[in-house]
């Protein structure tokens, strides 16, 4: 079946694609129920589409669209300005710089190169949140939002990989 | 899994703003935002307001799914569950019978006394529409807002005791950050000898006491209540009991925040304070037998009008039902003397 970007006029919506998985992460990360209980915290969403597409299509999910859902994260969540957004521009700079090495892997090793990029994350906005407080935080929180993201990333991966595939695609150069 | 089999694009397109602009983008934020920490508030509000009907739509079937998600370990201990509950009845209502007996006993006290009565504090009840749970951040959304009175500050509690503080009203939402959230920091009296402290949030379950004066020593079981110190919350409600963890101590809460699900928000506005109006009579000149210097001090600006000191606020719990009869067996005989300690 023909991909919808293939389609004249389809091309700006499946664009939009990458960035509006995005921000559907960040509502679904920031929707105020939680079933995991209170005391495990929402998984980072927003970073899975952030990683998949800055890996396969860097042009579709920029450091500047990366920057925009995480000040997106920052509104929504409640806590102070600039911590998300910094944390994703952290780990896109993460991802941007190892590439090769994040793309190349494949099976569980795609899970545990989104792990360290979850990791990247995590220790970004730990980092941040201590000199921003100016004290040392407690670390339990942060592992636990590295642990669930990081396994959520196994179904999410294969929804992410069927939308590419059937959405997106590859960079018409590219093909 | 995932991306091994893409191939990878190089190209990023040339109106893309580069990395280390985005990042000190990133820096600059941060710094204004630390700046100007009520950036985003109005923002939020908004948002949230917008999002409400969705959030109440969306509150029962996510309410029911918790519910029976955490119901599904709960099937196997529901018999001993059952026997826990039927003792713990029986154990309060030999409580509230006591409880009963001694506010009469208090209000004759009172009577004799001429104490000046606590005055009632309205309250406001909405429901709790969501819940938001990050590393370093634990609030709750309530259906109620400038609309319906809610005010920046005011205290949320549930019938067992204190849950937070409203920190952010939108038009029909507010925000409630809540004790064990990280930036929580509330005036705690510790009974029974009403020691002092600021009770801290370090988002694990029991908030941690600090700034205990030197020497007190605290025990497990003693009672938190608000202290009312700032007249940011009224005096008196009950938060939790004291637990010992090493070297600190730790607030075992009675409200469980993450079952709430109506909460009542406290209208407590503390009176500006003014001095005691004073008479000519009373003043040291005149009682000395001097007159009163009255060129010298009136100056041709009006006396200040004062009023009476307005009494402290205390937070008394929802009118409680008639008495009632204890389960013969169960219940003491003798309603006016107190349980133990270790019935608490």
């Amino acid at each position: 079946m023909e991909r919808l970007g293939g389609v004249m006029g389809g091309k700006f919506l499946t664009n939009t694609i990458p960035v509006l998985l995005g921000l559907l992460g960040v509502a679904i990360t920031n929707l105020p129920f939680s079933i995991f209980g209170s005391w495990i915290p929402s998984p980072m969403y927003a970073l899975m589409p952030i990683y998949f597409w800055c890996l396969v299509r860097p042009d579709l999910m920029s450091p500047g669209w990366a920057f925009a859902i995480g000040v997106i994260h920052d509104v929504l969540s409640g806590g102070p300005p600039g911590i998300w957004a910094a944390s994703f521009v952290a780990t896109y700079a993460v991802i941007d710089r190892q590439r090769d090495a994040f793309a190349g892997l494949s099976g569980w090793g795609a899970i545990l190169g989104f792990a360290t990029a979850a990791l990247a994350a995590c220790t970004a906005q730990y980092l941040i949140y201590c000199i921003y407080m100016w004290r040392l935080m407690p670390v339990s929180g942060s592992i636990k939002e590295f642990a669930v993201t990081s396994v959520l990333y196994i179904p999410v991966a294969f929804l992410l990989a069927w939308i590419h595939h059937r959405f997106v695609g590859p960079l018409r150069s590219e093909i | 899994m995932g991306n091994g089999t893409w191939r990878i694009s190089r190209s990023r397109g040339g109106a893309h703003l580069p990395l280390v602009i985005v990042a000190a983008l990133a820096v600059a934020l941060i710094l204004i935002g630390k700046a100007q920490s009520s950036l985003f508030d109005r923002a939020r509000a908004g948002i949230v307001d917008w999002m409400r009907p969705a959030l109440v739509a969306t509150r029962t079937p996510m309410e029911a799914l918790n519910r029976w998600v955490g119901s599904v370990g709960e099937i196997f201990v529901v018999y001993q569950e059952n026997l826990r509950l039927k003792e713990e009845n029986a154990r309060l209502r030999q409580w509230h019978n006591t409880a009963l007996v001694l506010q009469d006993r208090i209000k004759r006290y009172q009577l004799l006394l001429h104490a000046v009565p606590d005055p009632s504090i309205s309250s406001s009840v909405a429901r709790v529409i969501g819940r938001a749970s990050h590393p370093f951040l634990q609030t709750m959304i309530l259906d109620a807002g400038t609309a319906d009175g809610i005010k920046p500050g005011q205290a949320v509690v549930d019938q067992r005791g204190m849950i937070g503080r409203v920190f952010l009203t939108g038009q029909r939402t507010s925000w409630v950050i809540l004790l064990t959230d990280l930036n929580s920091r509330i005036p705690v009296s510790i009974e029974p000898n009403t020691d002092q402290a600021i009770m801290a949030g370090d988002n694990s379950p029991m908030p941690v006491i600090e700034t205990l004066a030197r020497g007190v020593q605290l025990h497990e079981g003693d009672q938190v209540v608000t202290s009312g110190d700032g007249d940011i919350l009224p005096a008196g409600i009950p938060i939790g009991v004291i637990v010992a963890d090493g070297p600190r101590y730790r607030v075992n809460l009675f409200a469980d925040q993450t079952t709430a699900q109506d909460v009542q928000i406290l209208d407590f506005k503390q009176p500006p304070e003014h001095p005691p109006a004073v008479s000519p009579g009373e003043l040291p000149v005149t009682a000395a037998g001097l007159p009163p210097a009255v060129a010298q001090t009136n100056q041709g600006l009006p006396p200040p009008q004062l009023q009476p000191v307005a009494p402290k606020p205390v937070y008394k719990p929802p009118s409680v039902a008639p008495p009632v009869q204890p389960a013969p067996g169960t219940a003491d005989d003798n309603s006016d003397s107190v349980p133990d300690n270790g019935d608490r």
